[in-house]
């Protein structure tokens, strides 16, 4: 039993980041019917951020409490800079494409922005030294281009596990998880209240109409990009923190999850998107402890997740709380 | 935006060169002269840069501009298109030239060690062009459409293009510099550019349309000489190799994605299951299969095998929309991988070898002929890549075979119409669900040929080969090159297997390349390098209908 909580845990705590990612990949397609496979990358370009603001702008000895909001702008700074710059030379001259063409571009700023980073990511010459404390380096000193392999992640929630009856629960987590349902209310709380969210929402439902209202939709499609992005930097460097590196193939896996999660929901719902993530997470984790002998453990973790998706497509291909999906032509 | 740049940049241009018009003969003359002039004598003050620069004789680039600037006489034909033809050539001759003689410059430390041909030619140059750009505007800047004209024509048409393909490629790949190998890029571009604007790609198209089985035979002939050019050498022809499985795979992939628009994300899997099935029935000493089959069985089997799965991974999927396709794709080749990497007998049953594969395939041995050694043929000496690359042109061939005659039959034109409209396919009486299923089943099952044959060629097999990269890479093939035409494929797997090869400086960057070059292909040419004509209208349906309605009464209007 203490062992089925702890893994509960887990999985609630992976779940949160898949929600934060699969909410970005909802908002775009509710409202353009775009899989923007590259929203990954946009996670993992944030974590990147992040870690850039902590090792080269803060100063040394920058308390924790002070250094983790700053992180946390950087890397939304970054990924919604990205997510800008993707959506308006990439995805918004292709609007009236036929299918295949912003799916192949997706592809393609995919791959650009993990190469970007593995060959020109500006790291710390000593950084690459895994197991120390990771160095702060300053604007000045010495610099080297390319993420090749995972860089370290500054710890900075720290301090003994949390028992609850049993089961260890790392602070981090604890942050995790908390932070990103807060910010899960809060969009969905903008999306139902606030006058550019009910634009969104008419967007998503009818974009002719919602142009003929005297909405701007361009503005509407850079607000759910915007939104998605900055969510995604979140979910990057808490990633980094929950797991302690981070790389630039880490966005690839985390999308494809993410992904998964908002077509378990049901793609196009914000609240499925939630139930989602943190259901792909337990599951997941579930499946590492309790599959059948040779098929569990870690080695088997992505393909149960891919598992989950297939046989929710052949049963209930519109997701958990999803509509009919109507297929567009 | 960039367009709309490009046709005032050239309006001021062409204004710039209204005072030219009435002298605008004898300066072509001159500038021809010139260039003629400036192409045989000295580019460089000193020796040894890059090749025979200073030779009188005018190699690499000098040749270039040469012929480049005997191209600016296309605009002179009374032909659609000749003048933006004329100045594709022009500027591309002045664009060489300049590039050349900036290399001299830097090679050899200043523009003082560039002698006085280059300067000869560049002003030539100028003055080609700015005649050229005196021509009078006149409509006519869409492709022409050749006449026909007779069957023995179309084919001596064909089998020239075929001829001087291959003499292409093998000049090009004796080319020892990156520097002059993408001279030689740049300048086969530009003259394939100045011929594309006169229509001749599109007459041969349909040259070759024509005398289908005519092109096929001599094409593949035209291919199965290039290892007779080798000496002998290994080198080239390992790469031909590669090439040979590639594109086989790339053009099977043309037919889920090209043809029944299915963006399938994992096809290497496929591949990688036909790979894994060859290496485990080859008889290999490391295979956890005790069974050693005829090859001609063991890649039906890998085939099969490999269709199977398709089935089962499409049925599920391809009831929806296409963009759950993608990724479900994705995710099958993810755990193809992953379960490649497992099964070695510790987290799963043991029949991979998990990560270090199955190597010591042994070579092919069909009718006792042996395919690991040397053989001579016309005193020719071929290595013995070349007996596999003989066996991939023959796969290549059976899958060229499979799309043509599927493309034409009516399974083609329903997978068409399915790309084009589902629900208006469906509307027709065209099972949808089974049509692309079937797509996505021939697809994997030539994916799964080319596989089984390939795990002979690299002779080990493992989970690292079949990455998503790799998928990547055969979608690039294929949109590059150009989705829905076989040459396209071909094309677009040589030219992302090559240029890594030719150009080493930019092995480390290329999947950043191809990114790029992904994104801004599906902007500016969504169709490919080698269009299909039906697919270039879908993609350009916007421009030729707002040139439809902008063309005087009476001109020519685009015509299928």
């Amino acid at each position: 039993m203490t062992q089925f909580a702890q893994q509960l845990v887990n999985g609630v705590v992976i779940g949160a980041l898949y929600g934060l990612i699969a909410l970005g990949y909802t908002m775009v397609y509710g409202i353009i019917q775009l899989i923007n496979f590259a929203h990954g990358e946009v996670f993992m370009v944030g974590a990147f951020g992040g870690l850039f603001v902590w090792t080269r702008v803060i100063p040394d000895g920058t308390p924790a409490g002070i250094a983790l909001p700053l992180v946390l702008l950087g890397a939304i700074l970054t990924s919604v800079t990205v997510a800008l710059i993707m959506e308006r030379f990439a995805y918004r001259p292709l609007r009236n494409a036929p299918r295949l063409a912003p799916l192949i571009t997706a592809i393609g700023v995919s791959l650009f922005l993990q190469e970007l980073v593995r060959l020109y990511y500006p790291r710390c010459s000593a950084a690459d030294t895994v197991g120390e404390s990771i160095p702060r380096c300053g604007v000045t000193q010495g610099r080297e281009y390319g993420a090749l392999t995972d860089q370290q992640f500054p710890s900075l929630i720290s301090g003994p596990n949390i028992k609850v009856g049993g089961v260890q629960i790392p602070r981090v987590s604890i942050f995790v998880v908390v932070v990103a349902i807060l910010l899960m209310v809060a969009l969905s709380a903008f999306v139902r209240r606030s006058r550019t969210g009910k634009a969104m929402q008419a967007t998503a439902q009818d974009r002719d109409t919602a142009k003929l209202m005297g909405i701007n939709t361009d503005r509407i499609i850079v607000v759910a990009f915007v939104l998605g992005a900055a969510l995604a930097g979140v979910a990057g460097v808490m990633q980094g923190l929950q797991v302690g590196t981070v790389g630039f193939k880490m966005g690839f896996l985390a999308g494809i999850k993410a992904f998964t999660a908002a077509v378990l929901g049901g793609i196009g719902n914000i609240a499925g998107a939630v139930l989602g993530g943190f259901l792909l997470g337990i599951v997941e984790v579930m499946a590492t402890q309790y599959a059948p002998h040779p098929f569990s453990g870690g080695a088997w973790r992505d393909v149960w997740a891919f598992v989950v998706l297939i046989v929710l497509l052949v049963f209930r291909p519109s997701g958990l709380l999803g509509e009919r999906v109507v297929s567009r032509s | 935006m960039i367009r709309r740049f490009l046709r005032r940049t050239r309006a001021r241009l062409h204004a710039l060169a209204v005072p030219v018009a009435p002298y605008r003969v004898p300066v072509a003359v001159l500038g021809a002269l010139l260039v003629v002039v400036g192409s045989w004598s000295p580019w460089a003050t000193f020796s040894g840069f890059a090749g025979k620069m200073t030779l009188a004789y005018p190699g690499g680039a000098r040749l270039y501009t040469l012929v480049l600037a005997a191209a600016v006489a296309l605009a002179f034909v009374p032909l659609r298109g000749r003048r933006v033809a004329g100045e594709i050539a022009g500027l591309g001759c002045l664009g060489l030239a300049l590039l050349t003689t900036l290399a001299i410059a830097k090679e050899g430390g200043g523009l003082v060690n560039v002698a006085w041909g280059a300067w000869v030619t560049i002003v030539g140059a100028v003055l080609l062009l700015l005649s050229l750009l005196s021509l009078p505007e006149e409509e006519g800047d869409e492709p022409a459409r050749l006449p026909d004209g007779p069957a023995f024509g179309q084919l001596v048409g064909v089998l020239a293009i075929l001829v001087t393909a291959l003499v292409v490629v093998v000049e090009g790949l004796e080319i020892p510099s990156a520097g002059q190998f993408l001279a030689y890029l740049a300048f086969l571009g530009l003259l394939a550019a100045a011929a594309a604007k006169l229509g001749v790609f599109e007459w041969l198209q349909r040259a070759a349309e024509r005398h289908r089985m005519i092109t096929l035979t001599a094409a593949l002939l035209a291919a199965a000489a290039f290892p007779f050019t080798q000496d002998g050498s290994n080198e080239w022809v390992r790469v031909g190799c590669s090439v040979g499985v590639f594109a086989a795979a790339a053009v099977g992939l043309n037919i889920v994605v090209g043809l029944a628009g299915l963006l399938d994300l994992g096809y290497i899997a496929f591949f990688g299951v036909g790979a894994y099935v060859g290496a485990s029935l080859s008889g290999s000493p490391d295979s956890n299969v005790r069974l050693n089959l005829v090859f001609l069985v063991v890649i039906a089997v890998g085939a099969i095998f490999a269709a199977v799965l398709g089935v089962l991974i499409g049925a599920p999927t391809l009831r929806l929309r296409g963009d759950y396709l993608a990724i479900v794709t994705l995710g099958f080749g993810e755990i193809f991988r992953i379960a490649a990497n497992n099964l070695d007998g510790f987290a799963g049953p043991k029949l991979t070898n998990g990560p270090n594969g199955i190597p010591r395939v042994p070579n092919l041995n069909l009718f006792g002929f042996d395919f690991g050694e040397s053989h001579e043929l016309f005193g020719i000496t071929l290595g013995y890549f070349a007996n596999y690359f003989f066996a991939e042109l023959v796969l290549l061939a059976f899958v060229i075979l499979a799309f043509v005659r599927l493309n034409n039959s009516r399974i083609g034109r329903a997978w068409v119409a399915i790309r084009e409209d589902e629900t208006a396919a469906s509307a027709m009486g065209i099972n949808t669900v089974n049509m692309k299923l079937l797509a996505f089943a021939i697809g994997a099952f030539l994916a799964g040929a080319a596989g089984t044959l390939n795990a002979h060629v690299t002779t080990q097999v493992s989970p690292d080969s079949y990455r998503f990269d790799e998928s990547v890479l055969l979608l690039a093939a294929v949109v590059l090159g150009g989705m829905g035409t076989i040459g396209g494929a071909i094309l677009g797997s040589t030219l992302l297997l090559v240029l890594p090869e030719k150009l080493r400086f930019f092995q480390e960057k290329r999947i950043l390349v191809f990114g790029i070059a992904l994104i801004l292909m599906m902007r500016f040419r969504p169709e490919g390098i080698v269009p299909n004509r039906r697919r270039q209208r879908e993609f350009h349906d916007d421009l030729s209908g707002a040139d439809a309605t902008s063309a005087p009464p009476g001109a020519p209007v685009v015509s299928t």
